[in-house]
């Protein structure tokens, strides 16, 4: 969290163009300033930072130390490379950049990306490192691109003479699949002096390393809540189903079991239940699931429209990475929905086997304010609700939609 | 500049040690070990085996904002013999001022200490031009014997605030 103006130093020159940082090393560069500005600017809205170019016709200040973002990203457009860096010349113009600053509370920063190979020699680096030290400037080096001609060793003599108390560092990244701006992320360059920033570079580094952000789903509901939502709905309808299926197993099971028993196990009907679902979980080997965002919408989707076809393409295309209670109950509640329809009979007789439970619908009714169990008009009806239903499975789906009103 | 009596306060000066803003003092390449504080604060100061010491090379400036407005009249800088500071200038009013423009603009006062001064003997500063100071920017050119670092055992500014100029209320402090 402290108050800082920075200014980066980026390397524009000939070197550049080499791919042996994807895609380019400019532009690895580029993403690398990009979220560097950001973390800077989000530990501290009172940051500034600035942003000039040490190659090409000469050494260029893009934008001078300001706290919005939208100005220095959209100065890194349109750069150009060429030409050869000017180390010195570079630091001190961002040195005079900095002086003046007009917040001058801020403490002083350079961030400076040496991508080329460095023609000064170590005493003239050494000068110019005691310089800013006495100026109580701090300096970042990154260490990219070329290595030769001693230039780890140069820059390493550049830092220990501006370090003043740790406050500079050095950051030496190796050609490689990683992004540079990954390999940033977590040196003191983003998270600061072992203080704070942590908070967007934790964000950040989450998000690089790939996938999911944490939430349900795999999405975040910040982003997209209408989907979040349908796949929460259809996941909790789904859920219901199965705990119903759940329950009809069981209750087949165990006929002579009293009706309280499966009270009780009714009122868990939005927390999972291995026991149960260990039942049919024999048949469950065929069907596997993922984290998969697509597979997931295809479902929900699917469940939606009431599609058994897409239902069962969804369920056939997918792979097993990790499976967790939730998609195994999915898988389970799929299934049945597919053998229901396989048996050619609608997805609404489960709730009809949901109601024929009367002990389900009595834990229901009980929850409902204004209606007692007792009373003489419910009983009829719940009767009535049991013995057609019974008559229902052996006759067709109309009499059922009729009843599903009720 | 070299009066004479060397242990008394000038009469009618108080220490200003205690209109110091200390939120607002800056030095420029101090050491982290031996900062400002060991040669201005009251009882850092006295203390031998504390002083500032400077860094990267043996310039030193030193930025100290008053609480109010003061007049200054003399300076005592104590140091060693070798690597005392020897040139001295002053600005007054001059906020965050860097090593780059410390030639930009003429001092209000430049003083050569001698080894005398080294020793306590205070400063007698060009009164008139420090009559309305909010603030004091002491830089430190170069040292006594060249070296490349510059050691300050104490600093004490002595003047009267434009205030409460009430020579009632003035202590006779004792210099040690």
């Amino acid at each position: 969290m402290v108050l800082e103006a920075t200014m980066i130093c980026i390397d524009n020159s000939e070197w550049m163009r080499n791919g042996d940082y994807s895609p380019t090393r400019f532009q690895a560069q580029a993403d690398a300033v990009n979220l560097i500005c950001g973390a800077k600017t989000q530990s501290n809205p009172e940051n500034t930072v600035g942003v000039l170019t040490m190659a090409g016709k000469g050494v260029r200040v893009l934008v001078t130390p300001t706290s919005d973002l939208g100005k220095i990203l959209a100065c890194m457009h349109g750069l150009e490379i060429g030409g050869e860096m000017n180390l010195t010349a570079g630091i001190q113009v961002a040195q005079l950049a900095l002086k003046h600053r007009q917040n001058k509370k801020q403490q002083q920063r350079i961030i400076v990306f040496a991508g080329s190979p460095i023609k000064y020699d170590k005493k003239t680096l050494e000068a110019i490192g005691r310089k800013l030290k006495k100026n109580s400037v701090s300096l970042d080096i990154v260490d990219f691109g070329e290595s030769d001609d001693g230039k780890p060793e140069k820059l390493e003599a550049l830092l220990a003479a501006v370090n003043n108390n740790d406050s500079s560092h050095i950051v030496h990244v190796p050609p490689g699949p990683n992004a540079l701006s990954d390999v940033l992320i977590s040196t003191p360059v983003f998270t600061g002096d072992g203080d704070g920033g942590s908070g967007f570079a934790a964000a950040a580094a989450a998000a690089a390393a790939g996938g999911l952000s944490g939430f349900d789903f795999g999405v975040d509901p910040n982003i997209d809540p209408e989907l979040a939502l349908a796949l929460r709905v259809s996941m909790e309808e789904e859920r219901a189903r199965q705990e119903a299926a759940a329950k009809k197993a069981a209750e087949d099971a165990a006929k002579q079991e009293k009706g309280g028993e499966q009270a009780s196990s009714s009122h868990d009907a939005t927390m999972a239940e291995p026991n149960s679902s260990s039942v049919p979980a024999v048949d469950d080997k065929r069907h596997n699931l993922t984290d998969d965002e697509a597979a997931l919408l295809e479902q929900a989707l699917a469940m939606s429209m009431d599609d058994p076809k897409s239902t069962n393409v969804a369920v056939a295309d997918t792979d097993m990475s990790e499976a967790t209670a939730d998609d195994h109950e999915l898988a389970l509640a799929l299934q049945m929905s597919v053998q229901d329809n396989a048996k050619d009979s609608p997805t609404q007789s489960e709730m009809s086997k949901v109601l024929e439970d009367q002990s389900f619908v009595s834990s229901i009714l009980n929850s409902l304010p204004g209606v007692d169990p007792n009373d003489p008009s419910v009983k009829d009806l719940l009767a009535s609700l049991q013995g057609q239903s019974e008559s229902q499975q052996k006759q067709n789906e109309d009499k059922q939609e009729n009843e599903e009103d009720k | 500049m070299d009066s004479a009596a060397a242990s008394a306060i000038p009469r009618g000066q108080v220490d200003l040690v205690d209109f110091v803003d200390w939120s607002g003092v800056e030095c420029l390449n101090q050491s982290t070990s031996h900062s400002l504080t060991n040669a201005l604060k009251q009882g850092y100061r006295d203390d031998v085996g504390l002083h500032l010491e400077s860094d990267a090379d043996e310039q030193l400036l030193i930025y100290i904002p008053f609480t109010q407005v003061i007049k200054l009249h003399s300076v005592v800088i104590k140091g060693p013999e070798e690597e005392g500071p020897k040139t001295v200038k002053l600005f007054t009013n001059k906020e965050h001022m860097g090593f780059s423009n410390v030639s930009d603009f003429p001092s209000s006062d430049s003083i050569a200490l001698s080894p005398d001064n080294l020793k306590g003997k205070p400063v007698n500063l060009k009164y008139v031009k420090f009559q309305n100071v909010r603030s004091l920017t002491i830089f430190i050119e170069d040292n006594q014997g060249g070296n490349d670092v510059s050691k300050v055992q104490k600093i004490v500014l002595y003047g009267t605030t434009v205030d409460t100029t009430n020579m009632k209320d003035l202590k006779k402090i004792e210099e040690h």
